[in-house]
């Protein structure tokens, strides 16, 4: 293929190369050798190759080896090759981006199937052939079936005309030839179509050249400049990406549009078309057989000549509509059926209320097209929901006279009557819902880091665009019921984001106009990372919510509410009219998430306790559960942002201490658990998982917790540090602890848990700076705390509590060394203000804590050494044990003395005996005290 | 062949000594260091007059043989004409933690082979305070008795009568030397300075206090779980004695029944068999316990008093000087 390469320019050569490629292969290997040579040449004075070729040449080597195989019947080296091909295929995949998918590939893979089916239907070779080739025969066969499912619609262009289509491809190059500077756009155009959106069929490309040029220009102009965005992969450009995208589903939609006006006045030509587009639908869907001869029909759908009226087409809908559900339907051509009718409807005029009802179906059969509930929807069908939903909405609000609703009878439709106020039945919101639905699932089945996963982020925008239209809709005629369905999904699409906006504009109020711009890009850096860990989509996310607010303000929307009023009002209307109480749940419960996300903790804390959710939680579903440890989780952050680390520790303590927070949390499944659940289970599990971005930082939670757990737990080990009975405040905290302590060799901290459990350690001591300095690093920043919207404050905040703890830490454990200790000292020490320490001081005092008195004059603390020396503190450990052991004994004395059943009352006694060894211990004090 | 329960043992300066040494070579902290006692009885005396010590185990050479090793060294030792007949072995101890089961197994089984052995205490931790500690003991042969059988259950243990006081019983030492080394003791005392001897009048206590009291604590834990133990398994046997009874009840009602119906009664069945009774917990463990406890008091009882009796004198001395 080099031969060609020395002349033309580049796209001559690159059509060449391809013909090349394909042309002279199409007899079957014999001339291989001739172009091994030629490569062979080739890579000895090879100077420049470019990727394309490189790649190329890869697979038409791996491509010949396979064909080789296939010819010895050697099925499992026939495996072998093609897992390499596959690899080599999703390498090469840059370049096939841009030329579209080449042509030997299309055939080595209609070949391989044509000739595994061969031997798939071949029982008797079947039975003769050898375990291994048995074994990948069948692993072959459902590889490629998995692989060929995403070029069913090329392959079968390519296997309706294997000569033709070539040639077609050809002269359409060759035409483009003509002009040099738009051949690269267009060629780029044709094959971004094939790529990108099979529905459009592979004809229209050539169609569209003999059509109006004004479309066709508008293709290639959008997918020109789709191509230049993609040409260059840097990831950093996603936000430019993004609007390009959806820009141009726009613009799509337009043309899609426009296309079905100008079908109106070319009818054949049209149905002509349709009947292509069939076929290619047809070949792309596993089903062809059944939906062939449907599909045959369907020009035929109303016969020539006779009037369309609204009665004809109902009950043809109906006759489409009895065939759901059936066995053997082919769902795909029922929707393409009737999408045909929207179109023969529409283009015989017979009302908006007809076409609202088809496009209702459509929707609807949409959704069935899954048969499998756990299984999602495929991007196309999923993009074409949404075209409808919007285009339904549309129509909607284009005609508000017309009555739509679920309890509207067959028999009272009123689709033609235009003296009666016109009735369709259906229900956009359970359309909605359902899409809403099909959404959430469709995260829930990307893989979260991968590009996939923001485009399809990227319809979040849509999603919410749908459902902020609909509440429109339904605020002027949805009952309350109604209202609150909506409102509620409003309100799940907005409560996990954080504000930015709002955040903005409080900042400007904030730094005054001067800095505006500055401060409002810092906030805005710092706050994206609230929720997600990626940075991409970080962005992507901004750029929808910036894409939600254009969207709103086109729609004339309160596009300057700030998304806090917003819940204040869609929350407090469903906490007054909603009658189920599973919304309001939700609706409390994300009001409440979307308070503490915004740090507003006072008034998350009351609506909590408020709604006495804590108490009856537990009889919620599982879902409802997931969001309610979210909100707990986020309440609990929340708190401690603001400086209350108890609160902080108390609101943690029930999702970490269990230790599945990841699966209370609903963000995954535990490993642990798998024995213990079979599929089923685990299919329901995962139905209920949140979607990525939706996901609270485990490390940042982990890490709040501990930090408080820390802030808490020290002092009261140093203050407790002889009492027998003392209690732990958390139990996880102490595990890392002593896991720290397990250690043989302390190395510098390199994970969050071995920071905080390095500056326990430099706490327990009263070394506030080395805490300091584990607490707040480099390393901690980039891992924890700068994920906090408000990043600095809460640092100050930490730095100040770990003075304080460790002041009062450093007071319980070396006040026994001192006689007296002046405050300045301390506050010296601790780099606190004066009134500060005297304020803990005092405290501690007034609390028992510290047997200590200040000595106002002097300003010193005069300790009274009260406390019991060790050797005493043994001796009352032991006095207690002692007492335990009596108790025991006497306990055995009971049973001697054949007093059965005496456990409740053995309880009593030991109680009383408790209470009495305190008070005597109080006792104790008091005389040491006095003394 | 002994008769007579008392013996009054010689021990030669020179046991004493390498007991010592043996100590201040490989034991530290809490480890123990043991060795064989030779000797000979003497009318109603058991003299021992000479030591070797067990080599420390290591992990590394696993198929040292211990017994091998001591029909060595008493050939060795007989060949220069060294008492060799064994007559018990000799332990070090922390403080005073000695009774365990380990020491009553060994013990036991010297003392089933060897009738006159007894086994030899030493406290490193007092004698660095000042004063020689070094105890013999032997077990008492009730306790004997009830480790011959080997049945450890409640019930033995009360029918032969045994106690935490009455497991071990205590040998008086008598150290004699000869003269000759007498003499020199003598010399070496007038020629040792004061200072020498200030350990005895150390005050510092809580240390050795503190420990102690934490062993003490130790124990006292364990026995309490013991007691727990022994108090579920005394409510299982009761409350397996309600259902035996409910069910023989029962067994006769229908029986009665049968009865006056003409059949047959039922066959009796064993009623063990129905009602496995549950293991008893072996009491050994908390006599055990329970004798530490004891020692670990008596310990504490004694360098109390000491002590006592040391803060008195300084206090004393305060006022003089004052």
């Amino acid at each position: 293929m080099s031969r060609f390469f020395t002349t033309g320019s580049d796209s001559e050569s690159e059509s060449s190369a391809s013909g090349d490629e394909t042309a002279p292969k199409a007899p079957g290997g014999p001339y291989s050798k001739p172009l091994l040579l030629s490569e062979d040449e080739e890579d000895t004075k090879r100077v420049v190759r470019s990727a394309r070729d490189k790649r190329y040449e890869e697979l038409t080597n791996l491509i010949r080896s396979i064909r080789n195989a296939m010819k010895i019947r050697d099925v499992s080296r026939c495996l072998e090759e093609f897992e390499l091909l596959g690899r080599a295929w999703t390498k090469a995949k840059g370049v096939v981006d841009r030329d579209g998918v080449p042509r030997f590939y299309l055939r080595i893979l209609a070949d391989l199937e044509d000739y595994l089916n061969e031997l798939w239907e071949d029982k008797e070779g079947k039975k003769k052939m050898n375990k291994n080739n048995a074994k990948a025969l069948s692993s072959l066969r459902q590889k490629l079936r998995k692989h060929n499912r995403d070029y069913e619609g090329a392959i079968a262009a390519y296997r309706q005309n294997p000569e033709q289509s070539d040639e077609d491809e050809e002269k359409s190059r060759r035409d483009s030839e003509g002009s040099a500077s738009s051949s690269g756009a267009e060629d780029d155009a044709g094959n971004f179509l094939k790529r990108r959106d099979r529905e459009e069929p592979r004809g229209r490309y050539k169609e569209e050249e003999s059509e109006s040029e004004s479309e066709s220009d508008e293709d290639w102009g959008d997918s020109a400049s789709e191509s230049d965005s993609e040409s260059d992969e840097d990831d950093g450009k996603f936000t430019s990406l993004a609007s390009k995208f959806l820009k141009k589903d726009e613009e799509r939609r337009g043309a899609e549009r426009r296309r079905e006006e100008k079908a109106k006045k070319k009818l054949e030509r049209k149905s002509r078309r349709e009947e292509e587009e069939e076929e290619e639908e047809g070949g792309e869907w596993e089903k062809v057989k059944c939906g062939v001869p449907l599909v045959k029909e369907k020009p035929k759908m109303f016969a020539k000549g006779t009037e369309i009226t609204v009665g004809l087409v109902v009950k043809k809908l109906n006759e489409i509509l009895q065939a759901r559900g059936k066995k053997g339907t082919d769902r795909a051509a029922q929707i393409e059926l009737l999408q045909h009718l929207v179109a023969v409807a529409h283009e015989h005029n017979l009302g908006v209320p007809l076409e609202l009802k088809i496009k209702f179906n459509i929707v609807a059969s949409l959704y069935d097209y899954n048969p499998n509930l756990a299984a999602y929807m495929k991007p196309e069908l999923w993009q074409k929901c949404l075209g409808c939903i919007e285009e339904l909405l549309e129509l909607l609000f284009a005609h508000p006279e017309i009555f739509v609703g679920e309890n509207v009878l067959e028999e009272s439709e009123n689709l033609s009557n235009p003296e009666q106020p016109f009735r369709v039945r259906g229900c956009v919101l359970t359309l909605v819902e359902r899409m809403d639905e099909e959404f959430t699932k469709i995260m829930q089945n990307t893989d979260p880091h991968s590009q996939e996963y923001v485009e399809h982020l990227k319809d979040e925008a849509r999603v919410c665009a749908i459902i902020a239209r609909l509440q429109r809709y339904l605020q002027g005629k949805g009952s309350p019921e109604e209202l609150c369905r909506v409102y509620l999904r409003r309100v799940l699409h907005t409560y996990y984001k954080f504000d930015y906006g709002a955040a903005r504009r409080k900042g400007q109020v904030k730094d005054g106009a001067g800095q505006v711009k500055e401060g409002a890009g810092q906030v805005k850096e710092g706050q994206g990372k609230e929720e997600e860990k990626l940075e991409d989509e970080q962005k992507v996310k901004e750029d929808a919510q910036v894409k939600e607010n254009e969207a709103q303000v086109k729609d004339e929307e309160e596009e300057e509410e700030d998304s806090e009023a917003l819940m204040e009002r869609l929350c407090r209307f469903v906490y007054a009219k909603d009658r189920t109480d599973r919304i309001r749940t939700c609706a409390i419960l994300c009001h409440i998430y979307h308070h503490a996300l915004h740090s507003r903790w006072y008034r998350a804390r009351d609506l909590m306790l408020m709604s006495h959710l804590q108490d009856n939680i537990q009889h919620a579903d599982p879902p409802v559960q997931i969001l309610y440890n979210r909100t707990m989780v986020q309440l609990g952050i929340c708190a401690f942002r603001q400086g209350l680390i108890k609160d902080a520790h108390n609101a943690l303590l029930d999702i970490q201490s269990s230790g599945r927070a990841k699966e209370l949390l609903g963000q995954g499944l535990l490993l642990r658990s798998l024995q213990e659940r079979n599929a089923e289970q685990e299919k329901v599990e995962k139905r209920r998982q949140v979607p990525f971005h939706m996901h609270v930082n485990l490390e940042l939670l982990e890490c709040v917790y501990l930090v408080a757990a820390m802030l808490l737990e020290i002092p009261y080990m140093a203050a407790h540090e002889f009492d027998a009975r003392r209690r732990m405040i958390s139990k996880q905290f102490h595990h890392q602890l002593r896991v720290g302590e397990r250690q043989p060799l302390l190395g510098p901290p390199e994970s969050m848990r071995e920071h905080v459990v390095a500056a326990s350690k430099a706490m327990k001591t009263g070394d506030w700076r080395r805490c300091h300095r584990f607490v707040v690093n480099e390393k901690m920043n980039g891992k924890v705390w700068d994920l906090f919207p408000e990043a600095d404050q809460v640092r100050a905040m930490l730095v100040r509590k770990i003075q304080e703890e460790s002041l009062r830490t450093y007071l319980f454990t070396y006040s026994s060394v001192y006689d007296s200790i002046s405050m300045e000292t301390l506050a010296a020490m601790f780099e606190l203000d004066l009134p500060t320490v005297h304020g803990i001081i005092s405290k501690m005092i007034i609390n028992e804590e510290l047997m200590a008195s200040l000595d106002q004059p002097t300003a010193t603390v005069m300790m009274h050494r009260t406390e019991p020396t060790a050797t005493q503190n043994l001796a009352l450990q032991l006095a207690e044990k002692l007492g335990n052991l009596v108790e025991n004994n006497e306990r055995v004395l009971d049973q001697r003395q054949g007093a059965y059943g005496g456990y409740f009352r053995d309880q009593k006694d030991g109680g009383y005996r408790k209470g009495d060894g305190y008070l005597r211990r109080g006792g104790f004090r008091q005389e040491r005290g006095n003394y | 062949m002994l008769k007579k329960t008392l013996y009054v043992q010689y021990t030669p300066c020179l046991v004493v000594l390498k007991i010592i040494k043996h100590y201040q070579e490989e034991g530290q902290g809490n480890e123990v260091v043991q060795g064989v006692l030779l000797g000979l009885v003497v009318d109603d005396r058991l003299e021992i007059t000479n030591c070797f010590p067990f080599p420390q185990h290591t992990e590394d050479d696993a198929d040292f043989d211990e017994v091998q090793y001591q029909m060595e060294m008493m050939r060795s030792l007989r060949h220069v004409n060294i008492d060799h007949l064994h007559v018990g072995w000799y332990q070090s101890t922390y403080y005073g933690s000695f009774v365990t089961r380990a020491l009553l197994d060994s013990q036991f089984s010297y003392q089933h082979a060897i009738e006159e052995s007894v086994v030899l205490i030493y406290d490193p931790i007092k004698t660095a305070q000042g004063s020689l500690s070094l105890k013999a003991y032997r077990l008492t042969p009730k306790l004997m008795e009830v480790c011959k059988e080997k049945d450890f259950s409640p019930e033995a243990l009360k029918k032969a009568n045994i106690a935490y006081e009455n497991m071990f019983e205590e040998v008086p030492i008598v150290i004699k030397n000869s003269y000759l080394i007498n003499v020199m003791l003598w010399e070496l005392e007038k020629k040792s300075a004061v200072a020498d001897r200030h350990e005895l009048l150390s005050l510092a206590s809580s240390n050795h206090l503190g420990k102690s009291l934490q062993l003490l604590m130790d124990r006292v834990d364990e026995m309490s779980q013991d007691i727990v133990k022994y108090n579920t398994y005394l409510r299982n046997v009761s409350k397996q004695q309600q259902q035996k009874h409910q069910y023989q009840q029962r067994r006769q009602q229908e029986n009665i029944q049968r009865q006056s119906r003409g059949e047959p009664p039922l066959p009796e069945e064993d009623i063990n068999k129905l009602f496995k009774p549950p293991q008893p917990p072996p009491r050994m463990e908390s006599l055990l316990i329970a004798g530490q406890i004891n020692t670990y008091c008596q310990n504490i009882k004694e360098f109390n008093a000491q002590n006592l009796g040391k803060l008195f004198m300084a206090q004393a001395l305060q006022d003089y000087n004052n």
